[in-house]
């Protein structure tokens, strides 16, 4: 009785998702439609470029290059053969090529109000599009591409089912007393949505090629990610479910809990990190991918072309980096631990004012701080310049001299630091109890003493981890760097993760600029485990 | 003793103005009708006027990159939160294999820097043609919201009585039941305070949001607001009116919660 009344949720739910992928299906088809006129069109005007004769001549060609295409149906090219100087909207067109022969010669009527219809009189099925160029030139020829009309929801729905089976496999995991008896169920399900993601993950490549078209990314490429981020759940969630039970028994429920986050993770994560690992060996050129092997790494690492202590160099670049989060953490830590140690005076007057105000910097969003200051430090408009001009100095060009750059750089990073630090301190400070200092006090400890003997050792546990994360921040600052200095002059104030970017994105070198990533990697993680080795110290 | 107090107010308040004056200056920028840059010494426009923000709001798709942000921080925060419950749960209760290699990768993932990750996503969000799409930065944004969102609950789950839970089983809940029908109904201020900081980093986010969008009705707020400090002109008045449009509510939501934030960044650690 039990297992009939467990069915009318499952159909719902399997209703649910049916009527799901439908409308998914429904907004796929539009955007399909979308996507294939995109892609007509620029096919269209790549082939426009070759001028009327080559495409008249070449039409056939052309128009078998249009075909081998997976992306489209059929094709034609139009050419117009007589243009009315009296009447311009009107234009007889002929068709000279097209992928089914006997249409080819076909005479047509066109005007120009409604380039749509030339189509509906090619009588081409699905997604059309024509480059207008042609017939605005006058005498001329347009190809008309079509597209399939492409279907999403098959892959939605298996991966619907995918889910709806994981979810029985992960509360079956869940439950107290586990039942083998859904698994059958589980393992059907599994199957039907593979075989469903198979047949439609195809399909979705093709209507992806929007972007292939413009980017001109490998569309097979592009399927097979695709097919992976797809498949690998349900791969995974399917050997999960063989398995009678994950681990030791008593673990299984607990790798059940922490299932979601990971398969979160490792599809978001670990693939996109280790497909960057991969990168790194890896050299494009002219969209030639080539794998070279550590030479990436060697030219970073010797520093190849320039000296030690140029910019641009690595070792130049780590060197400032680590000066730039030293001297950052350091005024970070002095100024918020004053301001705290002085905030936490429960007689002062305005306290919670004074608090509130000192907090302003943490809340405003770093990137508005930095381009805020980075105004203030203009040259010729800039706030600084004025003041120092109002008290008869000269006006400093802040960013063409390196020690200047940083000068801005290390002010506006202070300035959105601070409060972090002083907020911590405050929070930590209140938990020392009172009586301590009264005993220092009848001790004769002087009020130094009282600080370094009191305050320093019980505030250590709350500020190391407070400093350990401060450093990641600022190691990582790319706002700052990016939007105040942007690494003038010459990228000499560049830290590692700005000039990793500059390489992968003003460069386009992105297997060179994943090798600088692997290195950043790298030195981060052996500070991890010196900071992991710290503080487990500090616990003991 | 007078004099100490008078040098410790004078130290504060002097530190206050260095604090709020670059904020003020925003502020003031705002409300001026002009787009260069306040120059005076004291942040108070001369002219009060709006047409900043008319500009703002009338601009082609301010509305559409204001749903945008809304769309891409909302779905990060519900990814985030969903996915990590159950887990914060377990990290917190059960002690088993991999549990302190589980903690120390998921804090190792929240120390890198976002940019390192960008290449590879850079490339798997191009080649699945989502970028300028808010599908493919909300992929983006949770690689850091699932890390801080098991960190963050791990901590307050960390803070709830176990005695609770044991006497739930002791009447006979299962352990499901007891995390369903005990644990996340206790715990709904902490979901809701870590939602809300996932929320507000991913509405403050700029530099993927710069590199993933390119076309204007995909930007993001941020982007937009970047946008009018250009490399040889900035509209500075466009900038300080569309700046206080997107942080005035992050602060007044950063200042009703930053109690909470401390205890749950030092605990795990967040990535800036």
């Amino acid at each position: 009785m039990k297992n009939v009344a467990a069915l009318g949720p499952c159909l719902a739910v399997i209703f649910a998702t049916a009527f799901g992928a439908m409308v998914v299906d429904r907004y796929a088809s539009h955007r399909a439609l979308e996507n294939g006129q995109a892609f007509a069109l620029h096919l269209a005007a790549y082939l426009a470029q070759e001028g009327d004769v080559a495409i008249a001549q070449e039409g056939d060609v052309a128009i078998a290059q249009l075909r081998a295409h997976p992306a489209v149906q059929s094709a034609a090219l139009v050419k117009v053969v007589a243009a009315d100087a009296r009447y311009p909207f009107l234009r007889r067109l002929e068709v000279v090529a097209h992928t089914d022969p006997s249409r080819v010669g076909t005479r047509l009527l066109a005007s120009s109000e409604d380039d749509k219809r030339v189509a509906d009189l090619v009588h081409i099925g699905g997604v059309t599009a024509l480059s207008d160029r042609r017939f605005q030139a006058g005498v001329g020829s347009a190809v008309v591409t079509s597209m399939p009309i492409t279907r999403v929801g098959l892959p939605v729905f298996g991966l619907a089912i995918g889910a709806l089976a994981a979810l029985l496999f992960w509360l079956d995991l869940v439950r107290k007393q586990p039942t083998s008896r859904v698994r059958p169920l589980i393992g059907a399900l599994l199957c039907v949505g593979t075989l469903f993601t198979l047949l439609g993950w195809r399909i979705v490549a093709i209507d992806r090629l929007e972007g292939a078209a413009r980017s001109t990314a490998d569309p097979i490429a592009a399927t097979f990610l695709l097919a992976v981020v797809v498949l690998l759940p349900l791969v995974g969630t399917g050997v999960l479910g063989s398995m009678r039970g994950v681990g030791p028994s008593p673990h299984r429920r607990a790798y059940a809990y922490v299932a979601p986050a990971l398969v979160g993770l490792s599809l978001l994560v670990v693939l996109p990190f280790l497909f960057g690992v991969a990168l790194a060996f890896t050299s494009e050129v002219d969209g030639q991918t080539t794998f070279v092997g550590l030479d990436h790494f060697i030219h970073i690492l010797s520093s190849t072309g320039r000296r030690l202590t140029e910019p641009l160099s690595f070792y130049f670049t780590a060197a400032v980096t680590i000066a730039w989060t030293g001297i950052n953490v350091a005024l970070h830590l002095a100024i918020g631990l004053a301001l705290a140690l002085v905030l936490s005076d429960p007689l002062l007057r305005f306290r919670g004012l004074y608090r509130v105000i000192l907090i302003v910097p943490w809340a405003v969003p770093s990137y508005i701080t930095a381009l805020v200051w980075k105004g203030m430090f203009n040259q010729q408009y800039g706030l600084i310049n004025h003041l120092l001009l109002k008290f008869g100095l000269e006006p400093v060009a802040w960013f063409s001299g390196f020690f200047t750059a940083f000068v801005a750089n290390v002010t506006t990073n202070t300035w959105l630091g601070f409060p972090f630090m002083m907020v911590t301190a405050l929070g930590a400070l209140q938990s020392i109890p009172k009586d301590l200092y009264e005993a220092a006090r009848i001790d004769g400890a002087s009020a130094w003493q009282q600080f370094r003997h009191v305050t320093l050792p019980l505030l250590r546990p709350a500020l190391i981890p407070a400093v350990l994360l401060g450093t990641v921040w600022t190691f990582n600052m790319f706002n700052v760097i990016y939007l105040v200095s942007g690494g003038a002059p010459n990228h000499a104030t560049d830290i590692l993760v700005t000039e990793a970017y500059r390489w992968a994105f003003e460069q386009d070198r992105y297997g060179y600029a994943a090798a600088y990533s692997v290195l950043i990697f790298l030195l981060l993680l052996v500070w991890g485990l010196f900071a992991q080795r710290l503080t487990r110290a500090d616990e003991s | 003793m007078r004099l100490r107090d008078l040098v410790v107010h004078a130290g504060l308040v002097a530190t206050s103005l260095l604090t709020l004056f670059p904020a003020l200056w925003v502020v003031s920028m705002a409300f001026r009708p002009s787009q260069s840059f306040d120059t005076s010494l004291l942040p108070i426009p001369e002219v009060i006027s709006l047409d900043n923000f008319r500009d703002l709001f009338s601009r082609p798709h301010f509305f559409r990159q204001l749903g945008n942000s809304l769309l891409v921080a909302g779905l990060t925060t519900a990814i985030g939160v969903m996915f990590s419950c159950t887990a914060a749960y377990a990290f917190s209760r059960f002690r088993f294999p991999g549990r302190r290699a589980g903690l120390l990768a998921l804090l190792v993932t929240q120390m890198f820097p976002g940019t390192l990750m960008l290449i590879p996503l850079y490339a798997l969000i191009e080649s699945l043609g989502l970028l300028n799409r808010s599908a493919g930065l909300v992929l983006v944004y949770s690689t850091t919201a699932i890390p801080f969102c098991v960190w963050n609950l791990k901590g307050y789950f960390d803070t709830l009585p176990r005695e609770l839970e044991e006497s739930a089983m002791m009447d006979g809940a299962g352990p499901f039941v007891v995390f369903w029908r005990i644990v996340l109904p206790l715990s709904r201020p902490a979901i809701a305070v870590t939602a809300l900081f996932s929320f507000l980093t991913a509405w403050n986010e700029f530099i993927l949001a710069a590199t993933f969008l390119s076309e204007e009705q995909a930007y993001t707020l941020p982007v937009t607001v970047q946008s009018f400090v250009g490399a040889f002109s900035t509209e500075w008045g466009h900038f300080a009116a569309g700046a206080l449009v997107v942080s005035l509510p992050v602060m007044a939501v950063f200042f009703a919660l930053q109690r909470h934030l401390v205890g749950g960044l030092t605990a795990g650690g967040v990535k800036g």
